[in-house]
């Protein structure tokens, strides 16, 4: 029995790495640009198409392809925001939300086009191999993308605390007027916070090719743990979103080990609903906003 | 400065000219377009006879349903070249296609819109029992005669006239599931089923807990799963600690993969039936690789079973370059039948056709391209000689293996 929570709790936490790496985006966005990117999930569909492309037209590895998919997203960021989010800014919540809405329709749409409604799979030499530990078995795949998930969230939090770019980030996120007062370019900062949320998209993307296929539809599957990730971890908050991926993975894995294997999702909605009866601005609220 | 300019691109457009052009252009498609009609309206006299098909070419099972639609479509062609329907001169049918895009309110609507903004003659569609049975309960208001090949046991209750089912049902695929199971297990086989909470997963699953205890199976876990999840293990994890020796899915492709590959990384090496659904398509094993050799599956249809069905699947393949799989084969067979319901009814009339359908009675042709050979529906419109097969992955080919009497190849145990 021990063992077999063991492995619902090694499972959980590996899988709620991903989430976590998700819904980092889709915080870092809201706490910075302040809209919600309804097309996050597209652009983990993004990454993931890259490579794969990568993979089967020129035999690159997933997680190496990081360098090319990460890179190709923060740009595809940082023009999203100069030509499309800068002009919805301020003009209430309305268009802000139709246009990522908008956006993720049409990426989807647009990859189902490129790429028909196919499933492909990349088949790594880590694919199918597990670390044995005693009674616990550890994907290689999956430990290799919690790990670098870790690192690229890690990095991030240390860019957000040590450099003035981050502090400027950050000095938006709390209160704009003054930070632009203080000198900080908005266009600027949110250019960058939108190419590192889309480019941990992509990172997350590359890290999930190698066990789960790709298909124009994919991000659905991830973001909507993403979205619940981003409210119990408090809005905004990018320490906050990790733990909480974390803890989603963790409360699905062992939810479907003992309520049910359809019921994975009720744990993890109760448990968010609780926390907000609680807290309500999240784990982590209070003393911001 | 504007000489060379003119000079480097002498039949540069200027934007009237440029303009004036497209106009030309437009006014000629136009004029050629309406002449083409015109022609070949003149040419063609019976007019088409127009059928339905309602398939989710988008969302979640859009690879499925686009594949159905091309194997609809290469149905048609072939009806068509073999002179269309003969006691309406030749009527040629005319594939009329919707997407339902894998959503149960849009299927509602789609099925409407269709039947009520077009003239029918019969339907078919919409591959996911969950789907299908939304396109029946329209199809029995608006008197519509539809034929599918989902395999839910609820199409053929309720007292429903319009709709029938040519091919096994879910509850038969249960059992031949289960006899497969004894003759892969050593000793009584212990089993773990995992179904997705769909109508699919829990009618096919239905059939299996029912039928287990007089099959001298045992079911040692038996649990539905939310659809389309991102990772298999915790579930994996569950099948490892029941101690089965067999695991049964009823998945649609992705969670398939998901589990399959899991397990092996698991290290869970028990026997897997797939059931069918995602199980029975090419891409399966293009996800899966060689890991797929020697998972068993059940099919309503498969490319090898007879001789049409090898002749269809030659063309499919010229055509679209893999095998044609069940769903999309047994559709090639619906068409037919539709064709041979259209014949006798002599008329486009849907009430005729469901008539004629109702009294269909085939034993040859691609209109009877059944396992079995034979079609004819009983009152509830299920085909009373219905059958599944038993099918394995031998060699990255699907090959019939039960029942003994049909199969094609050896049952592999491995």
């Amino acid at each position: 029995m021990t063992s077999v929570v063991a492995q619902a709790v090694v499972n959980g936490l590996l899988i709620g790495g991903i989430y976590a790496l998700v819904s980092i985006g889709v915080t870092l966005i809201f706490g910075v640009v302040k809209i919600v990117n309804f097309a996050q999930g597209e652009f983990v569909m993004i990454g993931m198409y890259i490579s794969w492309w990568l993979a089967s037209h020129c035999g690159l590895d997933p997680v190496a392809s990081l360098v090319v998919s990460m890179p190709a997203l923060f740009v595809a960021g940082v023009l999203l925001q100069r030509f499309l989010i800068r002009r919805v800014l301020g003009l209430g919540d309305m268009p802000q939300i139709f246009l990522t809405f908008a956006l993720s329709l049409l990426l989807m749409n647009l990859a189902l086009l490129l790429f028909t409604a196919n499933y492909r799979t990349v088949q790594t030499s880590y694919t199918l191999s597990a670390i044995h530990i005693g009674p616990l078995y550890i994907g290689v795949a999956k430990l290799i993308a919690f790990a670098l998930a870790m690192l690229l969230s890690g990095a991030l939090a240390v860019f957000l605390r040590a450099t003035d770019l981050g502090k400027a980030m950050r000095a938006s996120a709390q209160k704009r007027e003054v930070a632009m007062l203080m000198g900080v370019n908005p266009d600027h900062v949110f250019g960058v916070a939108m190419g590192l949320a889309l480019a941990l998209a992509g990172a997350a993307g590359s890290l999930i090719v190698p066990f789960y296929p790709v298909y124009p539809g994919v991000g659905q599957v991830f973001v909507l743990m993403a979205f619940v990730a981003v409210v119990l971890g408090t809005l905004g908050n990018v320490t906050g979103a990790l733990i909480a991926g974390l803890m989603m993975g963790l409360a699905e894995s062992l939810g479907i080990q003992f309520v049910g294997a359809d019921s994975g999702l009720i744990v993890v909605f109760a448990m968010l609903l609780l926390t907000l009866a609680v807290k309500p601005s999240g784990l982590f609220g209070g003393r911001v906003r | 400065m504007e000489k060379p300019k003119g000079k480097t691109s002498p039949r540069r457009y200027t934007r009237r000219g440029f303009l004036t052009t497209v106009a030309r252009g437009t006014v000629a498609t136009g004029v050629l377009t309406a002449y083409g009609v015109t022609a070949f309206k003149a040419k063609a006299a019976p007019a088409a006879v127009n059928i339905g098909g309602l398939y989710p070419v988008t969302g979640s099972f859009g690879q499925i349903g686009q594949a159905c639609v091309n194997a609809a479509k290469l149905a048609v062609q072939m009806v068509n070249s073999a002179g269309g329907i003969k006691s309406l001169g030749g009527a040629p049918l005319n594939l009329i296609l919707s997407d339902v895009q894998s959503d149960t309110t849009v299927t509602r609507t789609e099925t409407e819109r269709l039947i009520t903004s077009n003239k029918l003659s019969a339907i078919h569609g919409s591959f996911a029992s969950a789907l299908t049975l939304i396109t029946s309960e329209v199809a029995e208001r608006l008197k519509m005669p539809l034929l599918t090949g989902s395999s839910s046991d609820l199409l053929n209750q309720g007292g429903r006239k319009y709709t029938f089912t040519p091919f096994a049902r879910a509850s038969q695929f249960a059992q031949a599931q289960l006899r497969m199971a004894k003759l892969i297990a050593s000793g009584k086989p212990k089993v773990a089923v995992v179904f997705e909470n769909t109508a699919f997963g829990t009618s096919s699953s239905k059939g299996l807990q029912d039928q287990a205890p007089a099959a001298g199976v045992e079911i040692v876990m038996f649990e539905p799963y939310s659809a389309g999840f991102a990772d298999a293990s915790p579930l994996i994890n569950k099948v490892r600690a029941s101690g089965a020796s067999m695991l049964f899915a009823v998945s649609y492709l992705t969670d398939l993969v998901l589990i399959v590959r899991t397990m092996k990384q698991m290290g869970v090496n028990i026997p897997i039936n797939g059931g069918s659904g995602g199980f029975i398509i090419p891409d399966f094993y293009k996800n899966v690789g060689k890991d797929a050799e020697g998972l068993v599956g059940v099919a309503h249809w498969n490319h090898d079973m007879n001789a049409d069905a090898k002749t269809v699947d030659a063309a499919y393949q010229k055509q679209y370059g893999d095998f044609i799989f069940e769903s999309q084969g047994s559709l090639v067979a619906q068409t037919f039948m539709i064709a041979d319901a259209l014949e006798r009814a002599a008329s486009p009339d849907p009430q005729k056709v469901r008539d004629a359908l109702a009294s269909l009675d085939v034993s040859k042709g691609y209109a009877a391209m059944a396992p079995g050979g034979k079609v004819k529906f009983d009152q509830n419109g299920k085909n009373v000689y219905g059958h599944p097969l038993g099918v394995q992955w031998q060699k990255g080919n699907l090959v019939t293996v039960f029942p003994k009497g049909e199969a094609r190849a050896e049952l592999i145990k491995v």
